[in-house]
């Protein structure tokens, strides 16, 4: 599987579109969010705030962009070769997902160093680890639902359905704007959204306290919808061939 | 002969098993829904031995790709069964004895020839060293250039590394040389004869008649999903039997020549006249009597005809209602 992994990176990091639009949005997002308008008198807050909202926008983002590779991997025949090789069909699935979430790292990086170095943020050195890890491993759900909408669907509707997805969760979760903002009954749906909860990882981190058993509870509630969905899109794309 | 056992021998000291290397029986593979069902594979029975190449020939749709996918466990027959290498075609795969080239495989971006070949080569328990596939293909040459910046007659020949690439005991090719120029298919047979050579088994399938003579020890013609003839280019040919009688017309009639002794069809070319005839001998002697021999030859049957006789062109009642 290591091997597979390996390969699926390469593509990736070779990848120039995914490296400029999937790392270099979010933090040129965060960057004028945090820098344009004065910022009000929680200026600091705010900074820390929407670091960890467009750390996990581009987090989000870079998981479901996986599913947009493995629906043009299907359409050129690549996922039918696969399974003529040795490859076990569960060793293809987790090995894409963990191949993903090694891109998904670089998105969450380049926004926290951004908050760090350019916006002044200052967390403990454990926040920033939290945060990092958090982050990172939060993203499954998310890889999951990119990676069933590329089994089941065609690359273009991949690319529509996903995109879509990232901008509903981004407004709707409060990684943009706070949901605080938000009509009351905009903010409940919000607030049980896969994406506030993820981005509320972060959020518990920066504020110095751990995240709640809810918010867990939420994300692996959403973990398992999405698995599902995935391994039920790839039996599916396995049958039709 | 002595090179049919003499590879038979390199065949038993290369695989573990005994037996043959594919068996279908009765495989029946059927598909859409309800009232309008194809059966793209109605009923194959085919045994492959180890060593041996086997071209499976058809027209477009006649259930040559739908058999192969049931060889690989990409599908599974709706009834009867498939055997590969001794076990289940999944197994088979799994177990890396099985190499394949699909019709349908497009490279995927941003991988060289290397890493891509290298990649596949270590999901095979024992696969062939990198630069051996890379040679035997024949891509060495350009092994560091990314796929998708390769012509449509490298990429084809990176597609046979791939197949290779897990030295696998039996390798199954999907119209190998669809788009390839001429010259490109030579090489491209010769890399496949190379591999046979070394006691494995190759099935592929072509709608090429002239690559199945030349590059198969047996043909096996399939019709709307049937086994329609099974066996060396010679015998399929002695089978259909029959030859051609041609002569010039010089202005005479045509009417009338079908019912010659032995003619079953007559095709009218020009200023000259073709009969197909199961007694070339009758016929000739008929033709002579009546005086009409200018120019007059007599050949041998071809390949061509032989398929031409033996199957018949997919019309709309291919989708038979079962």
């Amino acid at each position: 599987m290591l091997p597979y992994i390996v390969l699926e990176i390469r593509r990736t990091l070779r990848d120039g579109v995914f490296m400029i639009f999937g790392i270099g949005m979010p933090v040129l997002m965060y960057l004028l969010f945090t820098n344009l308008g004065g910022g009000g008198d929680d200026a600091s807050g705010w900074k820390a705030f929407s670091m960890v909202g467009m750390a996990a926008y581009g987090a989000l983002g870079a998981a479901m962009s996986i599913g947009t590779g493995v629906a043009s991997d299907k359409s050129l025949g690549w996922l039918q070769q696969l399974r003529i090789t040795p490859l076990a069909p569960s060793r293809v699935v987790v090995g894409r997902a963990i191949s993903g979430s090694v891109t998904v790292l670089p998105t969450i990086l380049t926004v926290l160093l951004a908050g760090a170095l350019v916006n002044g943020v200052r967390l403990e050195v454990w926040q920033w680890t939290a945060l990092t890890l958090l982050l990172w491993i939060g993203a499954l759900p998310f890889t999951m639902l990119g990676i069933g909408n590329g089994y089941r669907l065609t690359p273009q509707a991949t690319g529509v359905v996903n995109v879509a997805c990232l901008m509903g969760f981004a407004i709707v979760g409060g990684l943009w704007f706070p949901l605080s903002e938000y009509p009351s009954w905009l903010r409940s749906i919000g607030t049980y959204t896969p994406a506030h909860r993820f981005a509320d990882l972060g959020w518990a981190t920066t504020g110095g306290h751990a995240p709640s058993a809810g918010t867990f509870a939420v994300l692996a509630g959403w973990l398992l919808l999405f698995g599902a969905y995935a391994v039920v899109s790839y039996r599916r794309s396995a049958r039709t061939v | 002969m002595v090179q049919a056992r003499l590879r038979t021998v390199s065949v038993m000291e290369k695989t573990t098993g005994n037996g043959p290397a594919v068996v279908f029986t009765g495989a029946v593979k059927t598909f859409g829904r309800a009232e309008r069902t194809v059966r793209a594979v109605d009923g194959i029975d085919l045994t492959v031995e180890r060593g041996e190449t086997v071209a499976l020939l058809g027209r477009n749709g006649a259930g040559k790709s739908t058999a192969i996918s049931l060889l690989l466990g990409l599908n599974e027959p709706d009834s009867g069964g498939v055997q590969l290498l001794g076990s289940a075609p999944e197994q088979a795969v799994r177990a890396g004895r099985v190499g394949a080239m699909l019709q349908d495989g497009r490279p995927i971006p941003r991988v060289t020839v290397r890493e891509l070949i290298a990649f596949v080569a270590s999901t095979y328990p024992s696969p062939m060293p990198v630069p051996e596939s890379l040679a035997l293909a024949g891509v060495s040459a350009y092994a560091d250039r990314r796929i998708d910046k390769l012509s449509g007659g490298q990429i084809q020949r990176v597609r046979f590394a791939v197949a290779l690439a897990g030295n696998p005991e039996l390798v199954v090719l999907d119209e190998p040389t669809a788009a390839l120029d001429v010259e490109a298919r030579r090489a491209f047979w010769g890399s496949m004869r190379a591999y046979a050579r070394r006691g494995n088994t190759v099935l592929f399938s072509t709608h090429y008649l002239e690559e199945a003579d030349e590059n198969a020890d047996r043909i096996v013609v399939i019709d709307h999903g049937r086994i329609v003839a099974d066996g060396s280019g010679d015998l399929i040919k002695e089978s259909v039997g029959g030859s051609h009688v041609s002569f010039d017309l010089a202005g005479g009639p045509t009417q009338g020549l079908e019912l010659l002794p032995g003619v079953n069809a007559v095709e009218i070319r020009g200023d000259r006249a073709l009969l197909r005839t199961d007694d070339s001998d009758a016929t000739v002697i008929e033709l002579a009597r009546l005086g009409r021999v200018r120019n007059l030859r007599v050949s041998p049957a071809t390949l061509e005809d032989a398929f031409l006789s033996l199957t018949s062109p997919a019309t709309d009642s291919e989708s038979e209602t079962v």
